[in-house]
């Protein structure tokens, strides 16, 4: 056996299965997304079987992206990824630059930061929506009521009475069914996807390079003019990659909309897709075949990225 | 001089106590699961038990009769770790040959696969169904779970492999060469051991990724091989309902993962930024 065809042969499993994986149901995505595909019609039977004959042509991408929810959902995508990430970077350096000193504890101090990462989507949703952010029964209603109560006692205060008279009874936000359940799903993934950025953001602090930052001391430099002349140019590369695997991961999420409002007044692309899925496929698969399309851009500029530290 | 030791003096204290708190906050909804887990339902929505309450375990012994939660917990067991042995099954030999036998194309091939991972999931998930269902009849088994499982997270080990294995010098495979060992002898006797850490540490993520995901395991099940993850997705109390019990199967069906994460949460940078930051 050849030098060359060994390598070949044991990468070749690998190959083919994700080659497989990818090609074979993205191809029917494909076919379906240019025929009229419906499970269930008594209208037009034929439409129910995937038949050649039902071809519609760009007929499902019109009517998908003349459909309500379409700019809608992908506003939303937009939002809800763009705060997510907003917020974990900022979040992220802040702690980063906290924890990358020696101090009593830091050990365990890392182990409670990044345990929301391990906390698995369907559970941190329900934990979120029900136990903390629930306007009656979880601590945000358990907490808007508490001081409404005490702003009450305290309007019946002697001279100072009147000053508490002026006070709202505050009301609790429900953050279900509403815009505001994108508020909600934005504070929970943030809460998990922080830690991550942390992680990544310590990693490059702890390879930075001190004499430099040793010199700029002896010079006068103020720790902020550090942070923001050598710190942040060293950071540039961790903060596109937190970038970019978060906005990969995101753009999918899906169990945490479902959860919080069952996609009411919330929807991403995947959740859009999903509800066509229950009857009208053609549709379906044209909202995935933009979907693909909006992945692939972000995943150009993210191969590129990593392809570049790949071989050195 | 002295307002400088003043400042420090001052940061010396103040530093610790900021990361602390901010690590105390972040920490507290975890916290807070597992607190309401020891209330019963009745306690856990009235604010006056919010704090004094009598802890009770009655949710976690209740908690196979009220949601079948071993049944769920056995499937992610079984799951999770068949399709990590079988990506690292089949990864490893593929990230052997890359890291040390590369073509020109290794680098290509590489990248081709990290793109498959960012195929949206939601893009095939009919095409997926009807095969599954209709065509190969294999829908809501353990061995589609298992496939699907292996297929999403191969990608992530062949990268991450691919970084451990760049890091053993080239010499050492080499010198195997010339005492005439074989490839599988190569990849068992010399490989294997030296970068044991790199492929624990793989194990270790992807058993994690596993564990947790939660489209797949939730659209392609119904019963028989549902995970934890449909478990909890199925059972999303209403308004409220049953908070101390819902808490309790959360709490265990985060905690084999939350206490595998702390111990390799330093090799997670490495796996999750495909070697890009050291």
């Amino acid at each position: 056996m050849s030098k060359r065809t060994l390598p070949r042969i044991l990468q070749t499993p690998a190959v083919i299965l994700l080659l497989i994986w990818m090609l074979v149901p993205l191809s029917m995505t494909l076919y379906f997304s240019f025929i009229r595909y419906v499970l269930n019609s008594n209208i037009r039977p034929e439409w129910t079987t995937p038949a050649l004959s039902n071809w519609r042509g760009f007929g499902n991408y019109a009517y998908v992206l003349k459909a309500k929810d379409f700019i809608f959902a992908i506003q939303n995508s937009v939002l809800i990824v763009g705060s997510i990430l907003i917020i974990t970077v900022i979040l992220g350096l802040g702690i980063a630059v906290l924890i990358n000193r020696n101090f009593p504890g830091r050990g365990i101090v890392r182990v409670l930061l990044i345990s929301p990462f391990f906390v698995m989507p369907a559970v941190n949703a329900v934990l979120w929506i029900n136990m903390i952010l629930d306007p009656v029964l979880g601590l945000q209603g358990i907490a808007v009521g508490g001081i409404n109560n005490l702003i009450d006692g305290l309007r019946d205060f002697p001279v100072l009475g009147w000053f508490f008279n002026l006070w709202p009874t505050f009301e609790p936000i429900s953050f279900r069914a509403t815009q505001t359940s994108a508020y909600a799903v934005i504070m929970m993934v943030a809460w998990q996807w922080t830690p991550f950025a942390v992680l990544i953001f310590m990693t490059s602090l702890q390879s930075e390079d001190e004499s430099q930052k040793e010199a700029a001391t002896l010079d006068g430099a103020s720790p902020w003019s550090q942070f923001i002349n050598l710190t942040v140019p060293h950071l540039a590369r961790p903060i596109a990659i937190v970038v970019m695997i978060q906005s990969i991961f995101h753009l999918s999420l899906y169990a945490e909309i479902e959860i919080v409002s069952r996609g009411n007044g919330n929807k991403n692309l995947p959740y859009l897709i999903g509800e066509f899925t229950s009857n009208n496929i053609g549709a379906a698969s044209a909202t995935g075949i933009f979907a693909v399309i909006l992945a692939n851009i972000i995943a150009i500029f993210l191969l590129r990225m990593v392809g570049k530290s790949l071989m050195d | 001089m002295a307002a400088v030791t003043e400042r420090s003096n001052f940061g010396k204290i103040a530093w610790p106590v900021v990361a602390w708190i901010v690590a105390l906050i972040f920490f507290f909804p975890i916290f807070w699961l597992v607190f309401t887990s020891f209330k019963t339902d009745a306690d856990a929505v009235k604010p006056e038990h919010l704090f004094r309450f009598t802890p009770t375990l009655e949710n976690y012994t209740n908690m196979t009769q009220n949601y079948d939660y071993w049944r769920f917990a056995i499937n992610s067991v079984i799951t999770s770790t068949f399709a990590t042995l079988f990506a690292l099954f089949v990864g490893v030999p593929a990230a052997y040959a890359m890291a040390f036998n590369p073509s020109r194309h290794t680098k290509d091939i590489l990248m081709w696969m990290l793109s498959t991972k960012m195929l949206p999931a939601a893009a095939v998930l009919y095409p997926m169904t009807f095969l599954t269902k209709n065509f190969l009849g294999i829908f809501d088994t353990h061995f589609l779970v298992i496939v699907v499982l292996c297929l999403i997270n191969l990608p992530i080990v062949i990268w991450m492999l691919f970084t451990y294995f760049k890091e053993i010098p080239k010499e050492i495979i080499e010198a195997g060469k010339m005492d005439g060992v074989n490839t599988w002898g190569e990849i068992k006797d010399i490989l294997i051991p030296l970068a044991w850490g790199g492929i624990a540490s793989t194990a270790l993520l992807t058993f994690i990724f596993c564990w947790n995901e939660a489209y797949w395991t939730v659209r392609l099940t119904t019963i028989d091989a549902a995970t934890l993850s449909k478990l909890i997705e199925g059972n999303r109390a209403p308004e409220g309902l049953f908070f101390g019990r819902l808490s309790a199967v959360s709490t265990a069906a985060i905690a084999p993962i939350v206490i595998l994460g702390w111990f390799c949460q330093k090799q997670l940078v490495q796996g999750l930024t495909f070697g890009a930051v050291k």
